[in-house]
């Protein structure tokens, strides 16, 4: 056998398994999506093979005219998705960043019990603590009573139920996703570069703008975009804190596949995502390309 | 010709700017700081250091890890603050002054470069920080590279650079700003010997060039021999001794500099009216005051042939040789004396390993420390 085989066959021995299982388990349900998103409903659920642009229209622009006018509530609900993901993002990262910095400073073995900690949440249910979270915000909750408690409010405070709760929901949720990522940024900033910047006469301020930030824009963009996913498509946090009043696209996915039944308009619904997603992954691409070479 | 030749009598008070001294570009008063150490004990890194630049001087701090080489440097820098003490730049007081508006400027020892920036930003830091303009910028960083011999090298990344181009360029951006004075950190410790060897005087060239003060931090007596106008031996956070290269590896005052620097041979002598007597009877006349002291024997004051006059003799067996192409290091075993370390030029005939050789020392303009031999 000649080396070249040997190496052909050491290839396909160590990635033919996983290609297989990408392809049948990943690839085909997204193939099937994409198709039966150019389909039309049955009456019954499933799908009835004749080919249909207007589950795309309705979301887009241009509705069945035979039975609705074009309604723009679905781009409304698209949009408020994509706010409400990039407002997660940020506050994660208000939140992150600080921390981040400050566990990379400590001693090596409080530092991994901060890690640890840090990924804690990992180990309960989702649904458990997001219910505890609606035990803490709603008007009877411990967070009115102490502000009612200290005379701070008069009358409880809608807590739950709002952008507000499902923003600080998915913050909590996405906090490990945008940390690790940035803690492995900050972690390698050389301290000595922050003293020479210093050195060189800039305050702090200058130094966080000229250098640090910098030096560490790969982690904030990774965890940016690691916790914007996610967030982006995310039903359980809105279903949970959201209430009937914040409708995220992945609410409305979830019902279209469930409750409408209507499996056409929830494919339609999910390649919108997809390609908003791709699109933010290409441009990340692109810019960390152009930051390699420059 | 005098300042007053040239204006006319009385217009020009006494004491006024001609006639003032320039100010020490550094002076430390008596500097104290201790640590807390993670046991909860505490670790004195400067032990009251008192030290002035009589002008624009080469001085290197030397002395082995720990001995708060690097705290004083820090403390000049401002990255340190003192428990006691002041430090003066240019003759202001700046103990107070935190770091970014010192006037001085440092190369650090793993030279800290801004990965993210080219080398001319890197170059051009301190300048766009102070808010000068893109063209005098420009200028300064082409000035500064071609006086490092890294010119048209702006646009380089430094990932791209070798480490000596990078501490080239770590020295051009400490300079960039026009520092009264630069603070070099084991800057050199990263680079082979030959880079090293030729950074060295690259280094000294550019301190008389520049005419600003340098202070050099190092472990390495070697370097601190080669480069400094004056040597400032640290341990346990005081200035063991300091002065001329020439003066410390002559005259050390004291065992530990004796010792530190280059090698040695110290024997004790016991000093009694006016003649200093060896363990084995030899005996000298000193100037040295009576009691007990050492004598310093430097390998290379050893020699085969017996020189004029009055010499000291040391008889013993050979137990090791080296050749290094210009010398023999010599290992003797002497019954008196214990083992003494020669260095004797190549081309003398040798007598082999084991064999029994007299090595002489010129009785004359011997140095004796003012304390017991351990």
């Amino acid at each position: 056998m000649t080396l070249a085989r040997r190496k052909l066959l050491q290839l396909v021995g160590l990635l033919g398994a996983p290609t297989v299982f990408l392809l049948v388990f990943f690839f085909g349900p997204l193939l099937i999506m994409l198709v039966y998103s150019f389909l039309t409903p049955g009456l019954y659920g499933g799908v009835d093979w004749i080919f249909s642009h207007l589950n795309y229209g309705r979301i887009l622009g241009w509705a069945d005219t035979r039975y609705e006018k074009f309604d723009p509530v679905f781009i409304a609900i698209f949009l408020r998705s994509l706010r409400l993901a990039a407002l997660t993002v940020l506050a994660s990262l208000l939140v992150c960043y600080p921390a981040a910095f400050w566990i990379s400073r400590m001693r090596p073995g409080m530092r991994d019990f901060a890690i640890f900690l840090v990924t804690l949440p990992f180990f309960v249910s989702l649904i458990v603590r997001l219910f505890a979270w609606v035990l803490i915000l709603r008007p009877t909750g411990f967070l009115n009573q102490g502000l009612m408690g200290l005379g701070l409010t008069g009358a409880p405070i809608e807590f739950l139920y709002t952008d507000f709760a499902v923003i600080l929901g998915m913050t909590y949720v996405f906090i490990p996703f945008m940390f690790l990522p940035l803690y492995g940024s900050i972690e390698k900033l050389d301290m000595a570069q922050i003293e020479a910047s210093s050195d060189l006469g800039a305050t702090r301020f200058q130094t966080f703008r000229k250098v640090i930030l910098p030096a560490t824009l790969p982690g904030i963009v990774g965890g940016s975009v690691i916790t914007f996913i996610p967030a982006l498509g995310n039903f359980i946090v809105p279903s949970v804190l959201g209430g009937a009043k914040v409708l995220m696209i992945g609410n409305l996915i979830e019902q279209q596949f469930l409750s409408a039944r209507n499996w056409p308009f929830g494919s339609a619904l999910a390649m919108l995502v997809m390609s908003a997603v791709l699109i933010l992954l290409i441009a990340q691409f692109r810019l960390s390309k152009k930051e390699a070479q420059a | 010709m005098t300042p007053f030749d040239t204006h006319p009598a009385g217009l020009l008070p006494a004491g006024s700017q001609d006639r003032t001294p320039m100010p020490s570009p550094l002076e430390i008063i008596d500097a104290r700081k201790s640590f807390r150490t993670p046991e909860g004990g505490t670790m004195t890194a400067l032990d009251g250091i008192s030290l002035k630049l009589a002008s624009a001087e080469f001085v290197t701090l030397l002395g082995p890890s720990g001995c708060g080489k690097t705290t004083l440097l820090r403390t000049i820098s401002g990255f340190e603050t003192l428990d006691a003490g002041e430090v003066l730049i240019d003759g202001s007081a700046v103990t107070q002054m935190p770091a970014h508006r010192r006037p001085v400027n440092t190369v650090f020892q793993r030279y800290a470069l801004f990965g993210h920036m080219s080398v001319a930003r890197n170059v051009g830091y301190a300048l766009e920080i102070a808010g000068r303009d893109k063209r005098e910028i420009r200028t300064r960083v082409g000035e500064m590279l071609e006086l490092v011999g890294l010119a048209g090298m702006e646009k380089r990344s430094i990932q791209q650079l070798s480490g000596g181009q990078q501490q080239r360029v770590a020295l051009a951006r400490a300079l960039a700003a026009k520092p009264k004075l630069l603070l070099l950190d084991e800057p050199l410790s990263a680079l082979d010997k030959n880079l090293r060897q030729k950074m060295q005087q690259e280094l000294k060239a550019l301190q008389r060039e520049l005419g600003i003060g340098f202070i050099f931090v190092t472990h390495d007596q070697e370097e601190a021999l080669t480069m400094s106008d004056r040597i400032a031996v640290l341990a346990h956070g005081q200035i063991q001794q300091i002065g001329a290269p020439t003066e410390l590896y002559r005259t050390p005052a004291n065992l530990f500099t004796a010792d530190f620097l280059g090698e040695s041979n110290l024997l004790p002598v016991k000093v009694a009216g006016g003649r200093a007597s060896l363990r084995d009877g030899q005996s000298f006349a000193t100037e040295h005051r009576a009691g007990e002291a050492t004598l310093l024997l430097r390998p290379e004051a050893l020699s085969i042939t017996p020189p004029e006059g009055h010499a000291l003799s040391f008889t013993g067996t050979i137990r090791e040789t080296y050749y290094t192409g210009t010398d023999h290091q010599i290992a003797l075993e002497t019954p008196a004396h214990g083992t003494l370390h020669a260095l004797l030029r190549s081309g003398a005939a040798l007598p082999g390993l084991g064999a029994e050789m007299t090595l002489h020392a010129p009785a004359q303009g011997l140095h004796l420390i003012d304390e017991a031999a351990p």
